[in-house]
């Protein structure tokens, strides 16, 4: 009776204390099963058996008004494709200077596509994930600086974000795991919406230093034979970097298009040069959303190395092989159709389910079919 | 012949609001302010946070489960439930935005406007009374 009594006291107080700094809770979850269609296809992490890992995701989001414009957001997300490690994708402070200026510190999301800010919340958007081919940055969370403008020119509501900061989050690529310095990372995000119009732009630079093991032993023997410019050239350290999107959105009764193009460039690197772009058509019927999206993804390699001839040195053959050898392998020209269907059934939850044609031009061993089917909801 | 503006004026306000005119958007008697209907879905679509007068907004949502809310979004904000939805979670999930305060009845948020200046929120006409101010 005692205990019930304290119990009583101690929930009484837990409720009475939290008036000053209330704490918000919010969530969204995808669960993804995919499997590609025939025995040898391999494409985005699926192969032929089914799999509901690779695009699941749990997310988890508190929030704190501080007062006086200032607030706290933390999100915890945990992705199936990292063996469920949770990981900060949002974690800043934000002060509301004024209605239409806002200023974020921390951890945030780069503003680099349209759907950025938004990433994994499929909820949002009519595809189970946003195109493969044109969201393909290995980053997309930075720390450092951002500034939100968001105001009206007539009928035109217009927002500018502007970020700093720098990128240093391992990752795996090449088959090296390795810690990346994405520095002085600076960029501008624009957004223009009028009525049924969207459009939006985005730039942003950087210095790049990834420290692949293979292309650093390269560089070095590159070096050793007396070619410090190809030997520069193969390694990616403070190599200026640059990246572009153009972006479209309408929506139209119930007709919407969306259409995003992008361009990254890592100069002096071997690192190829990506241009990608997709186009997507979409209705609306009541609750039920049938979509369709084409897309290409080109990436081309200088081959800085075609001037040095065969038959030098047969050191410098093989490095040269070797070195061709990788950036060409980057080379690729990718194609791909998916067709799908998002189906309202429940208010805070959707069901999708999409099939990708996928062709590389270049390669047409990895030509694939993908199904993909999911379960999408925000709570 | 020429129609005077302020007949011009009235017709096409009447045009613009024949479309809720089973909803009433209310507010505190106390507050003067001016709402458009386009100011009326910035509101309620989290893009404006005060009123005309200067005052900050505390706008009030009925349940998502509520046909009133239905209509609101649907006629208002031109949106259907799963876009208002998806459309919040944009703002929520990017820290810009925290989802409108919500109560359960149209006599909850009447009574809440009515204490409150700076509320605003929709019910069906059917329910409106002498303490809060109509708008549209």
């Amino acid at each position: 009776m005692k205990k019930k009594l304290a119990f009583t006291s101690l929930m009484a107080a837990l409720i009475a204390l939290p008036s000053q700094a209330e704490i918000t809770f919010n969530g969204f979850a995808s669960i993804v099963a995919g499997t590609t269609t025939s025995s040898n296809d391999n494409l985005y992490g699926y192969d032929d058996t089914i799999d509901f890992k690779e695009g699941s995701i749990f997310a988890l989001q508190a929030s704190s008004d501080l007062g006086e414009g200032l607030g706290v957001t933390i999100q915890l997300a945990s992705k199936g494709a990292d063996d469920w490690d949770p990981e900060f994708k949002w974690a800043f402070l934000s002060y509301d200077a004024t209605d239409e200026l806002r200023i974020l510190a921390g951890r945030q999301r780069a503003p680099f596509y349209m759907y950025s800010d938004f990433l994994d919340v499929s909820y949002a958007y009519p595809w189970i994930s946003p195109p493969k081919g044109v969201y393909d940055l290995v980053f997309d969370t930075y720390d450092g600086l951002s500034a939100i403008y968001s105001t009206s020119f007539g009928e035109v509501d217009a927002s500018f974000h502007g970020i700093y900061g720098r990128i240093t989050d391992e990752f795996t690529g090449f088959g090296d795991t390795i810690t990346p310095d994405v520095s002085d990372l600076t960029g501008l995000a624009t957004t223009f919406t009028y009525d049924w119009l969207t459009l939006r732009a985005s730039y942003f630079i950087a210095d790049t230093t990834m420290p692949f093991s293979d292309l650093e032993g390269l560089a070095q023997g590159w070096s050793q034979a007396g070619f410090e410019d190809v030997a520069n050239n193969t390694t990616i350290s403070e190599d200026s970097s640059s990246f572009l999107e153009l972006g479209f959105q309408i929506n139209y009764d119930a007709i919407i298009v969306v259409g995003e193009y992008t361009n990254l460039e890592i100069d002096n690197s071997p690192l190829a040069e990506e241009e990608s772009y997709y186009v997507m058509a979409g209705y609306q019927f009541d609750s039920v959303l049938v979509h369709i999206t084409y897309g290409v993804d080109e990436n081309t390699s200088d081959i800085y190395t075609s001037d040095i001839p065969y038959g030098l040195h047969p050191d410098i053959d093989f490095l040269k092989g070797t070195t061709e050898g990788f950036l060409m392998g980057q080379e690729t020209e990718e194609e791909y159709v998916t067709v799908g269907v998002r189906y309202d059934f429940h208010d805070s939850a959707a069901i999708k389910l999409e099939y990708t044609d996928f062709s590389n031009k270049l390669n047409n061993n990895n030509d694939a079919g993908l199904l993909r089917a999911a379960l999408v909801t925000v709570f | 012949m020429k129609l005077p503006t302020n007949i011009i004026t009235l017709l096409v306000s009447l045009i613009s609001f024949t479309a809720f005119a089973d909803i009433a958007v209310i507010i505190n008697p106390s507050n003067n302010s001016d709402l458009s209907k386009s100011d009326i879905s910035k509101i309620f679509l989290g893009k404006s946070k005060t009123f005309t007068n200067g005052e900050s907004v505390k706008a009030i949502n009925l349940k998502s489960s509520s046909a009133v809310r239905d209509s609101f979004q649907q006629q208002v904000l031109g949106k259907s439930k799963s876009q208002v939805k998806a459309y919040w979670s944009k703002l929520i999930f990017t820290g810009k935005g925290k989802p409108l305060k919500e109560l359960s009845s149209e006599e909850d948020v009447i009574s809440f406007i009515a204490s409150n200046p700076n509320a605003i929120g929709y019910v069906d006409r059917s329910k409106v009374n002498d303490s809060v101010k109509v708008v549209n």
